[in-house]
């Protein structure tokens, strides 16, 4: 295994060795190859709309305003499409165990980083696990901050933040309900005053009412 | 002697009380990232781009450039005391640090990587004080030509030539380049992508995308992670924090080496300073293996002292090739960019000329950083480490409650908090499915220099492409570009027959 030179892969976020693996079964593996593809389709299908329905302004010479988005809804697509064939080649190949995760990531950057990881015959790279989604703290995290964007207004930044803090907080396995919470109150209090009254951005004060 | 008067001039502009507090601050808060795994200067320095609007500039990037050198100087402390990198630029000196420090000798590899960091530094910012004027003399004659070749050379190498999986690279650029499309358009006035949602014809703001991408997203991605991380044991490093005569001596010549690998890749747009890292490790094992009493494997100061040395060199550089060429080769540069755009400060040749305070007070910042970094490493690197007791969770919902800070602070607005958590959720997916970032950063932030410069140069030809490749330097460029792109794939063929055979002799 070489250290992947990613800057922003999973083991370089947390400093230690994981992937994120699917949920069992063949449906859930085949769900997670086909993500990436789906993405770039969604996102080149909005570029696309946004093309048809674009008003160009008359007498616009060439090369106008609808090339670029084009050029890049086009790439977009295509590269959705490799990204299939290249999953369903895997699959097919991956009845011969393991290879279909690894194989394509494995064989580059050979080149580039040849003997870095393979130093110690003790093996100092910890060896890679991989894990499963944890959909629960997802969920914690997702709602947490969608139901502070959406009531910040009427909450007021101290009571929204607080609030955010303990359930991103208890996303991620803090325990007990009023450490977090008294945590967060402080920091979104101490914010306020610092970003709010000492270097005048504006933040809402909503129920509490005060600073405004 | 015309630079050093300018540079001195620059110093005294840095040196007032003012902007030495934010060297200091950015210095303290980029050592903290850098030392906490998994945060890095990037996300730092987009967390703060939003908070700093009411900062002058100089103050604001003069904090950007510590917390920049900051991180690099942080994050070899973890990975020696606890093997775990504190950002990627780390993973090199991990290897030898880590030995080092079991083998009884924490302190000095501490001291190894702080002064290593230190010499890179240092010599990468002289260089570009020197440099940097002559780049951007030469590169005032660029026009949109050259300057289409320059982001396209940057797409290429940063989405396909440095990245694992170039077809997930290139997928993660053009994302970046179609988000840039959305708003208005500058050149015919149209609005275009926005689905008459007025919140969306000024563009979607690249502060959104970075905070979500490398905030937010992250801070999901954790969450989804929390249970299952374990941290290791750390190592007390005891005895002096200093280097022996004999160590110096062994450690001298590999700072160099590491800080002459390094530097060119601060002008190659090549994703930053994990692969100089790399490369100035791979050598210096390689002139280990000659020697007569290998160190390697066996806590090589030479191992640690090479990478640290080229991470900070090539930093150093790639922030002389920001100011000259506006060109960013890595996430955190294009951050940057993006926030000299804010200010309305165009990055390269015209920077020189319309605002030198600035310029010459942020390089002359470069040398107090790098100072304010030795003092405040070298001997408190300890006292850094304790900052790991800090609980994740409290860490994580923290950077959550700063994304939504800053977000609301510039744009007052729901409509991008909610834009915030969604981009933020495909920041997850794409780190989750192994997708690079920053090829999206790159993309969205020359996007638009490179589709302005591409439909100028075909307008003043009346629509002809071919100018594009008229001129000399658009030329050498792409012939590099291709010899490059060619050196890659053969060699990529090569390893990839190498280990179907691998797998044939199984």
């Amino acid at each position: 295994m070489t250290h992947p030179s990613n800057p922003t892969s999973s083991s370089a976020v947390v400093g230690q060795r994981l992937r994120l693996r699917a949920d069992p079964g063949r449906l859930a593996a085949i769900a997670k190859e086909l993500t990436t593809p789906a993405l770039l389709t969604a996102f080149a299908l909005y570029l696309v709309v946004g093309i048809v329905t674009m008003q160009v302004p008359d007498g616009t010479p060439f090369p106008g305003p609808a090339v670029f988005p084009g050029l890049v809804a086009a790439a977009l697509l295509v590269l959705a499409g490799l990204l299939v064939v290249r999953s369903v080649r895997a699959s097919r190949a991956g009845a011969r165990a393991g290879l279909s995760e690894g194989s394509p990531t494995d064989a580059v950057d050979g080149s580039d980083a040849p003997d870095a990881p393979g130093t110690g015959a003790d093996g100092s790279a910890v060896p890679e696990r991989t894990v499963r989604v944890d959909w629960r703290s997802l969920l914690w995290v997702v709602v947490s901050f969608g139901a502070f964007a959406l009531l910040l207004d009427v909450l007021g930044w101290v009571v929204g933040a607080g609030l955010l803090f303990l359930g991103v907080a208890k996303g991620l396995g803090a325990p007990g309900w009023l450490r977090p919470l008294v945590v967060g109150f402080t920091v979104s209090a101490i914010s306020y005053i610092a970003f709010d009254m000492a270097l005048e951005l504006s933040l809402p004060s909503g129920i509490l009412g005060w600073g405004s | 002697m015309d630079v050093l008067g300018l540079l001195g001039d620059g110093f005294a502009g840095a040196l007032t009380p003012a902007n030495l507090l934010w060297v200091v601050v950015g210095c303290l808060l980029g050592t903290a990232v850098g030392v906490l795994p998994g945060l890095g200067s990037s996300m730092a320095v987009a967390l703060l781009l939003p908070v700093t609007f009411s900062l002058d500039p100089t103050a604001a990037f003069i904090m950007f450039a510590g917390v920049y050198f900051g991180g690099l100087f942080g994050d070899s402390t973890m990975g020696i005391l606890m093997n775990t990198p504190g950002q990627a630029s780390a993973i090199a000196s991990t290897f030898e640090g880590h030995k080092m420090a079991l083998d009884g000798r924490a302190a000095q590899a501490l001291a190894t990587a702080a002064i290593g960091a230190f010499v890179g530094g240092m010599i990468a910012s002289v260089l570009v004080v020197f440099l940097a004027p002559a780049l951007a003399s030469f590169s005032s004659s660029f026009g949109p030509a050259e300057f289409f070749a320059l982001a396209l050379f940057a797409f290429v190498t940063t989405s396909s030539v440095v990245t694992d999986d170039p077809l997930k690279g290139l997928g993660s650029l053009f994302l970046g380049l179609g988000i840039a499309t959305i708003g208005v358009d500058g050149i015919s006035g149209a609005p275009r992508s926005t689905m008459g949602v007025p919140e969306l014809f000024d563009g979607i703001s690249l502060v959104t995308v970075t905070v979500a991408v490398l905030a937010l997203g992250e801070v999901i991605y954790v969450a989804c992670l929390a249970r299952h991380l374990q941290d290791g044991r750390m190592v007390r490093p005891q005895g002096r924090a200093w280097l022996s005569r004999k160590e110096l001596r062994e450690a001298a010549p590999a700072w160099l080496r590491g800080t002459a690998i390094g530097l060119p890749f601060g002008v190659v747009p090549a994703g930053g300073s994990e692969i100089p890292t790399f490369l100035a490790f791979g050598l210096e094992k390689r002139l280990d293996a000659r020697r007569r009493h290998p160190q390697f494997g066996r806590g090589a100061i030479r191992g640690l002292a090479a990478p640290e040395a080229a991470g900070n060199s090539t930093t150093g550089m790639a922030m002389g090739a920001l100011l000259a060429l506006g060109l960013p080769v890595s996430a955190t540069a294009a951050i940057m960019l993006a926030a000299f755009r804010q200010y309305g400060l165009q990055p390269g040749p015209l920077l020189f000329d319309r605002s030198p305070d600035l310029v010459w007070a942020l390089l002359a910042s470069f040398f107090i950083a790098m100072v304010v970094l030795l003092v405040i490493n070298l001997p408190f690197a300890m006292l850094w480490a304790k900052l790991l007791r800090i609980p994740r969770a409290y860490l994580y919902a923290g950077i959550a409650v700063f994304c939504g800070l800053g977000i609301y602070a510039t744009s007052g607005s729901v409509f991008d908090l909610l834009m915030l958590l969604g981009i933020g959720i495909v920041g997850f997916l794409m780190r989750a499915l192994d997708v690079p970032l920053a090829p999206l950063i790159i993309g969205m932030v020359l996007g638009p220099l490179a589709e302005t410069s591409l439909r100028d140069a075909a307008l003043s030809a009346d629509g002809d492409f071919s100018v594009l490749v008229a001129g000399p330097i658009p030329i050498v460029l792409y012939s590099v570009l291709v010899v490059v792109l060619a050196g890659t794939v053969t060699s990529r063929v090569r390893a990839r027959r190498a280990s179907r055979r691998a797998a044939a002799d199984r």
